[in-house]
């Protein structure tokens, strides 16, 4: 089966294509990651019945920290979905109208329609003090009436302030770059073996089993570095940071093993081809092994870069 | 009548005098956590907290104040990913408010109870030691934190598949200028 779809890999194009459709196939055992998360759906209103559009509904997960946002739609309707199961605080942030907090909603894994949150106009409500606020340290500063304030300490609003959207786009990145990292690591797995079959796979006294192993290792590396190479994309970037560190070289190394992965398979189904019509690899098949080991190798220092210190 | 008008100024000057507190700004100040992890000892440096004092009848309310966002660790994705597990955005700040005697500017050693929030959470450290050392109007002090993540909630962030350990002692370096 893989002999044929690679010897109709003339072009190239039909072996990316094949690429492609592996990767769409591995692809949903990762997505069911998110099974088992629970849904708070509701409607915010205002002091008058009337829906409450574009309001920021934030849930802060009590037990778990994660943190989901959610923007009401015009009919005052919000829906945060991906919670784990656990305890929830929520916070409704609407202009011109009071922010009103829900100190527990609990979360299983399925939708939970919540009552309608009326918010009313005018100031903010604050939270409800927690109980470790509320503790009284023998020596806590608390009862003093000289107690230093955040005010005294000239902090910017920025700096004191918190920014859920921003929570919620680090939460984010962090899920996709773990995923990035696991899939790295999986794929380095087949990459090696890849390289090992490679030398079955060329020269004069190589078996068509020994190629079919080759191939068949190789295109699996590709799809898995696909995926990886997909999340490490996707993620989202944080606005205002300047990248220090290993992760530049780390960044710099994909620049050398993404267009290797692409070439490496294009040239091996070229040689592939040359190899079963029974002539000897020639022309622009032949960078195939050096454009392998330069990917390959780029792959484990970008790897290495960010797993060991130097 | 003229012991009675001296007693009676005597005793408008009392709270005058009850009321002349001092104060102490922190001027430097170099906080340091410390993470390990199966392949890499990391640490991450800040040196931007404010910090101020405010004595009354001989106590002083301190308060300390690091965005969490200023802690470098000389890798942009691993303080990114720090930000993160601590829930740096939602709660930008790490706070530590402690009472002390105002004599404790004139020992060798303290012992502070602290309370710090951090992460969404509070957590009380009793009777932290540091080391103090008073010259002229200023006064160094430091010592570590014994901090834990499980302290403040927080999930161990991992780094091929591996977590770093719980403990993540901060070693705290203050310089205080009395006023």
């Amino acid at each position: 089966m893989l002999r044929k779809v690679f010897r109709n890999r003339q072009s190239g194009v039909p072996g990316l294509v094949f690429l492609v459709c592996l990767s769409v196939a591995i692809a949903p055992s990762l997505m069911a990651q998110t099974a088992g998360m629970g849904t708070l759906t509701g409607r915010a209103i205002d002091a008058s019945g009337n829906a409450v559009a574009n309001a920021t509904v934030t849930a802060t997960g009590i037990d778990n920290g994660q943190v989901r946002t959610a923007t009401t739609g015009t009919d005052g309707s919000y829906k945060v979905e991906g919670l784990p199961p656990g305890n929830y605080r929520l916070k409704f942030e609407a202009s011109g109208l009071k922010t009103l907090e829900v100190p527990s909603t609990a979360v299983d894994g399925t939708e939970i329609a919540l009552p309608d949150e009326k918010l009313e106009a005018g100031e903010t409500i604050p939270a409800k003090p927690t109980p470790a606020q509320q503790d009284n340290l023998p020596n806590a500063p608390s009862s003093s009436k000289t107690e230093p304030t955040l005010a005294d300490l000239g902090l910017s609003p920025e700096q004191t302030q918190g920014n859920a959207r921003e929570q919620a786009l680090l939460d984010k990145r962090t899920h996709m770059l773990k995923i990035h990292q696991r899939m790295g690591l999986i794929t380095t797995g087949p990459l090696i073996a890849t390289v090992i079959a490679s030398m079955g796979a060329g020269g004069k006294s190589t078996s068509t089993a020994s190629r079919d192993l080759h191939v068949a290792l190789g295109s699996l590396t590709g799809d898995l570095y696909g995926i990886t190479a997909y999340y490490a994309i996707r993620a989202p970037r944080i606005p205002g940071t300047k990248k220090r560190g290993p992760i530049k070289f780390h960044e710099a190394m994909a620049w050398i093993h993404g267009p290797g992965m692409i070439l490496t398979p294009i040239l091996g189904a070229i040689a592939f081809n040359q190899k079963s019509n029974g002539e000897k690899v020639h022309g622009i098949a032949s960078a195939h092994g050096p454009v392998a080991i330069v990917t390959a190798g780029a792959f484990g220092a970008a790897l290495l870069s960010v797993s060991v210190k130097f | 009548m003229n012991k009675r008008i001296l007693a009676a100024l005597l005793l408008a000057t009392v709270p005058a005098f009850a009321g002349a507190d001092s104060q102490w700004v922190l001027q430097q100040s170099t906080l340091t956590y410390h993470v390990s992890h199966p392949l890499h000892q990391t640490e991450g440096v800040s040196h931007a907290a404010k910090g101020k004092g405010v004595c009354h009848a001989g106590q002083c309310d301190f308060l300390i104040a690091v965005p969490v966002k200023s802690f470098d660790s000389g890798d942009s994705n691993r303080d990114l990913h720090m930000l993160q597990v601590t829930r740096g955005a939602e709660f930008p700040l790490v706070t530590v408010r402690t009472r002390l005697p105002e004599s404790a500017a004139a020992s060798a050693t303290i012992n502070a109870d602290l309370e710090i929030q951090f992460a969404g959470q509070t957590e009380q450290y009793k009777q932290v030691p540091f080391k103090v050392d008073t010259q002229g109007g200023e006064t160094h002090i430091t010592g570590t934190i014994p901090a834990t993540l499980t302290d403040f909630k927080i999930d161990p962030p991992s780094l091929l598949t591996m977590p770093v350990k719980n403990d993540i002692p901060v070693r705290v370096d203050m310089t205080w200028h009395q006023q």
